[in-house]
């Protein structure tokens, strides 16, 4: 499903070059949870960024359902992002004056479903996460834990093949981390690919793949390969 | 619709975010539109063309027949009675009239307290050549003398009571007219047919007397008269007739190139004609001014508005400056939710839609903003110079001409500081 062929990604100011991924040769199949691993400023979050389109790379090819998204338009990449990829944002990234019904439904807006449709989808996506009982409350009066579960609901609401989830818990206590991840599993179980970047060993362990990074490389082909392993 | 309608929803959401800097915003750009409206109402009504079907087709002759010798003298703005005799035996023109216009007082018998009136005395070619609408009655028939008046459609209720007064008896400077036709309501924006000293400022005149009959009783001019020889002013009804005492207006219809042409060429003709008869001196400066250019022929621009247009324009500029400055500040601290759209999969086709909607509203508050500051100012330029009165007016076409620069204006406050925000790195937003 993703395929990144020698990706390489640079930061450049006036003064220095900052490779932030360097060869990325990475393989996931539908289905798969892959939790991607690494100290702080290792790339993590822009192989992520990458993988979302919401960052352009510099050298190598990405190909999504095997298509390259390689020189795809601005409103390509849009669609894309809009019909196949759901994001979870550390910050949870909600709009504070909208009700929680009005944010799930904003992606699904922007690709132009009936508002009947929108408001069925974004009532089931409320149910699942738990907070159906109050779709028309604002973010700013629910916890932590609860606002990034909307923030799933908006990520899951217009039914993506992937889902990429940046630090999702990591502005959460434990117990609402343990909800979250809890939910991502249920997501995953029904079929959704998910991307999670963590710093937690617990939580990595409980994705299916784990994928390291070091300095903007992945740091064993054997964990980002899984058929580098059958193949051995 | 939907989609827009919720485009408009966003924008109201964004504005009650921080509603004190769009107050702001839209209070600048409507001081400097309203500024600029003001000024602009005066400019463009003094400069509207109120023919401008006919305006390149009405011409002002002039001509240097006048008993003295003079090198590159510019032909006097106003003829002699002969002169005009002259230049109408041609029949080139499809309209010819000669004119001019002074003061009398009207009642209805001796009885009544006389009301100063303005007359115009002219020929019955004046209605149809400057289009004038009938009320009731008609027009006299030919360029003879009569006792007979037209009468303006004011003035006929103000005298009578009531419009429709043909065949009414009144009293012009105690002498007893009949009136045979009444106006109605007209008043020609700029009055271009009476442009000599800046008259075409003035309101239309009140009273209308065929020209002869005000040559017959002695009527001088109320705005300009010249005289190049000793005929006395006082015998109007002869000495005017035959001496160099100018006063009068003389227009023509020309309607195609061919006549005009022609026209020129009976006017060398009549001229060259005249200084071999011995009747001047001068070498011919003959002169064929279009009605649309006869303000600016005479002189009668006003510097001051002009100054004032250039002025507004510049603070206009300096408001828009402002209140671009104030947009993207606003802009940039919603560029989160610029990425945030972007993220989720908004293209920024939509969101160049929103923008419009932002626009939309920004335009309807700047609109009302800057027709209410355009009220004042244009009510305070009455007050100051209540001689411009007449101009400080808005038709349809100035109200959709500042619908249009509304519109322009609010688009270029939002366009770049909406562009900064749509464009900026997904990324780094969203991290924030």
């Amino acid at each position: 499903m993703i395929q990144l062929k020698n990706l390489s990604k640079i930061f450049r100011t006036e003064l220095i070059e900052t490779h932030a991924l360097r060869s990325i040769e990475l393989q996931v199949k539908e289905g798969e949870f892959v939790a991607l691993t690494g100290p702080s400023g290792s790339g993590k979050s822009t192989l992520l960024n990458v993988l979302g389109t919401l960052e352009h790379f510099d050298e190598g090819d990405y190909l999504l359902d095997g298509q390259s998204v390689k020189g795809l338009s601005d409103s390509a990449l849009s669609k894309l992002r809009n019909e196949k990829i759901g994001f979870i944002f550390q910050g949870f990234n909600l709009i504070k004056d909208y009700s929680l019904q009005d944010n799930i439904e904003l992606p699904l807006r922007y690709r132009g479903i009936a508002a009947s449709e929108r408001k069925r989808r974004a009532e089931q996506a409320l149910e699942l996460v738990g907070l159906a009982a109050r779709r028309d409350y604002h973010p700013s009066q629910l916890s932590g834990g609860q606002q990034q579960r909307v923030a799933i609901a908006r990520a899951i609401a217009g039914q993506p093949r992937i889902l990429l989830a940046d630090e999702p818990t990591g502005n959460l206590d434990s117990l609402m981390a343990r909800q979250v991840m809890e939910l991502l599993e249920k997501i995953n179980q029904d079929g959704c690919t998910i991307l999670m970047v963590t710093h937690d060993p617990d939580q990595a362990r409980r994705a299916g793949r784990q994928v390291q990074i070091v300095d903007g490389q992945l740091s064993d082909a054997a964990m980002y390969d899984p058929l580098a392993v059958k193949r051995a | 619709m939907e989609q827009f309608l919720y485009y408009l929803k966003v924008s109201w959401i964004s504005i009650k975010r921080a509603p004190l800097p769009y107050a702001l915003t839209i209070f600048i750009l409507s001081l400097g539109l309203g500024v600029f409206f003001a000024n602009a109402t005066f400019y463009y009504q003094l400069n509207s063309d109120p023919l401008p079907h006919k305006s390149d087709k009405l011409f002002f002759p002039m001509t240097l027949m006048v008993p003295y010798e003079c090198a590159d003298c510019p032909p006097p703005r106003v003829l002699s009675y002969a002169n005009v005799q002259k230049l109408s035996q041609s029949d080139i023109p499809t309209a010819k009239v000669g004119m001019y216009s002074a003061d009398g007082y009207l009642r209805l018998d001796t009885k009544q307290a006389p009301t100063p009136v303005s007359i115009r005395m002219t020929q019955p070619d004046f209605f149809r050549m400057f289009e004038v609408p009938l009320l009731h009655g008609s027009i006299w028939a030919d360029d003879k003398a009569r006792l007979e008046l037209i009468l303006a459609k004011q003035t006929a209720e103000k005298m009578f009571g009531h419009s429709d007064v043909v065949g009414e008896k009144i009293l012009l400077d105690d002498r007893h007219f009949t009136v045979v036709a009444v106006l109605d309501d007209w008043q020609m924006l700029p009055r271009l047919y009476d442009a000599n000293n800046r008259a075409h400022l003035s309101e239309a005149d009140q009273v209308y007397m065929p020209l002869e009959t005000g040559y017959d009783f002695n009527y001088m001019s109320n705005r300009q008269s010249q005289t190049f020889d000793d005929t006395d002013y006082r015998q109007l009804a002869t000495q005017g007739r035959t001496g160099a005492l100018n006063q009068l207006q003389f227009w023509v219809q020309l309607d195609t190139e061919a006549q005009q042409q022609a026209y020129r060429q009976f006017m060398s003709n009549l001229v060259a004609d005249e200084q071999k008869a011995g009747r001047h001196p001068s070498a011919p400066n003959n002169q064929l001014v279009p009605m649309r250019n006869i303000v600016s022929y005479f002189g009668g621009e006003s510097a001051d508005i002009k100054a004032f247009a250039l002025v507004t324009l510049l603070f206009l500029g300096v408001c828009l400056f402002n209140a671009s400055h104030l947009s993207l500040n606003r802009y940039i601290s919603n560029q989160y939710e610029f990425s945030l759209r972007r993220a989720l999969g908004a293209s920024r086709g939509q969101l160049q839609q929103q923008m419009l909607a932002d626009v939309l509203l920004m335009a309807t508050f700047c609109c009302a903003g800057g027709l209410l500051i355009a009220w004042g100012g244009v009510s305070l330029l009455n007050f100051l110079w209540p001689a411009n009165s007449l101009f400080g007016r808005w038709d349809l076409t100035l109200l959709l001409l500042l619908l249009v620069l509304t519109f322009t204006m609010s688009y270029l406050v939002t366009l770049y500081p909406s562009l900064r925000a749509s464009f900026g790195g997904l990324n780094q937003q969203l991290k924030e």
